[in-house]
């Protein structure tokens, strides 16, 4: 489901869960696998980042993150049976911030000459409001994978923090490897948001989060409810609290 | 003995897992380097190390490397590329034959030359990137894929170069590596940390 545009000066981060991001011989972590790009069927390239705007506080970011290495979890639970180890699992490390002006110079580096476009989507995954959708259209005949690997070395040197974190369920793991994220090249995180403009796009946030979880049932039981699917009844949804939001506030 | 003026390039010495004492015939001074792909790669005798050879250099002003640790990573780094083929196929993180095979060759010509252990990644089955990094996040990347290699060059500020090799480049290994060596860092390239291959998996 497409939805609002992400301004360059927004802020995204792409979330690291052990080992995916990690060389499991020595635990170091390994920053060229924080970023893989998965074909699309038209061509393009992506990969998926979490939106400021939809995680504004660190409890928010990080639940998300703790989401992600849970439902990797479950998947591998389901597709190893009881050859599933709980002591194997993964988890949820921490976080890395970039801009989205960074994302979309990328078309405009001239080095990566084979990029067609860059951009970043609005779309929600896995019942994740906040996930956006990086992607990355390459001219014909260019080298592809050399030109993954100039993009995967731009945006690492294009991020800024980590965020680390250890979610609560991973409390009993003796050595959490968040201890072990590298510094990023563009330096440390830092919230430079003011902290009234900070306050007022949580209570939005808050606000828009209310309308979205209870609006859906009120809809969906109403008297007919068979002329929209429920898909439309979501994307109607979605677009009355975007509304509210943006009239709400213009920041 | 005279010194053999073709190398058979094997995966074997660069996957090898064992404890090298447990080879004490291969201890003619060429044994250990033998390394074979699926073709017969001539290399002059001039090139190849001598096996007592304690420390040696990489790059240009880079941190010296005893030979069993680079022979340690080297091993490290072809279990990995072995791991990567043994994934289920349509894998995300597994490769394509062609490409281990290609990655081998580049990996035997780089242990060759006393290159340091790269780290590797991928981006998928078509591709292995070999990384070197120093501690000023300058990069070096070598994108192997089955029928070409592109080098890149970059700092933290920018993308320094990027060089196109093509098949028959890849064949002639020995003007590649001249080439690679022209793209060095100003900076010594750090040796990284033994072990630092593993295949990767993804959030998407």
């Amino acid at each position: 489901m497409k939805l609002g545009r992400v301004l360059d000066n927004d802020r995204l981060f792409r979330h690291c869960v052990y080992p995916i991001a990690f060389n499991t011989k020595t635990s170091s972590f390994a920053n060229q696998k924080m970023w893989y790009f998965k074909p699309m069927a038209d061509g393009a390239i992506h990969a998926s980042l979490a939106w400021e705007r939809y995680v504004p506080t660190l409890e928010d970011l990080h639940g998300y993150g703790c989401r992600l290495a849970a439902g990797i979890n479950e998947r591998k639970r389901l597709r190893q049976g009881t050859k599933y180890r709980e002591k194997d699992r993964h988890h949820y490390c921490g976080a890395y911030q970039v801009k989205g002006k960074a994302i979309r110079a990328l078309a405009f580096t001239p080095e990566l000459d084979g990029i067609e476009s860059a951009d970043i989507v609005h779309q929600i995954e896995a019942g994740e409001i906040a996930h956006v959708d990086l992607r990355i259209v390459l001219k014909p005949g260019v080298d592809e994978e050399g030109t993954k690997t100039a993009i995967v070395d731009r945006l690492w040197n294009a991020c800024s923090g980590p965020l680390k974190h250890t979610c609560d369920c991973d409390k009993d793991i003796s050595v959490h490897q968040s201890s072990n994220l590298g510094p990023a090249p563009a330096g440390k995180y830092s919230d430079a948001r003011p902290r009234f403009l900070r306050s007022w796009r949580i209570v939005r946030f808050r606000l828009f989060r209310w309308l979205w979880i209870n609006s859906v049932p009120a809809v969906l039981s109403s008297p007919d409810p068979r002329s929209f699917s429920r898909r439309q009844w979501m994307k109607i949804k979605f677009h009355v609290c975007e509304w509210l939001w943006r009239h709400a506030s213009r920041n | 003995m005279a010194l053999p003026t073709y190398v058979y390039m094997q995966p074997v010495a660069v996957l090898a897992t064992s404890d090298v004492k447990e080879t004490p015939a291969l201890n003619a001074p060429l044994a250990k380097n033998y390394i074979k792909l699926n073709s017969i790669v001539p290399i002059p005798a001039a090139e190849i190390a001598p096996l007592n050879q304690v420390l040696i250099k990489t790059f240009s002003a880079t941190p010296v490397i005893s030979q069993p640790q680079l022979e340690k990573e080297y091993r490290d780094l072809g279990e990995a590329l072995t791991q990567m083929t043994e994934l289920d196929e349509g894998s995300e993180w597994g490769i394509d034959p062609p490409v281990y095979h290609a990655a081998c060759f580049v990996a035997a010509g780089l242990m060759i030359n006393s290159f340091p252990a790269p780290r590797i990644f991928n981006h998928g089955s078509k591709s292995v990137v070999f990384n070197w990094s120093d501690k000023n996040n300058n990069n070096l990347y070598l994108t192997v894929s089955a029928d070409r290699i592109s080098a890149l060059v970059s700092t933290p500020e920018r993308i320094k170069k990027r060089l196109d090799y093509s098949s028959n480049e890849l064949l002639n290994y020995r003007s590649l590596l001249g080439s690679i060596r022209s793209a060095q860092l100003q900076q010594p390239i750090l040796m990284l940390a033994s072990g630092t291959s593993d295949p990767p998996e993804s959030v998407g």
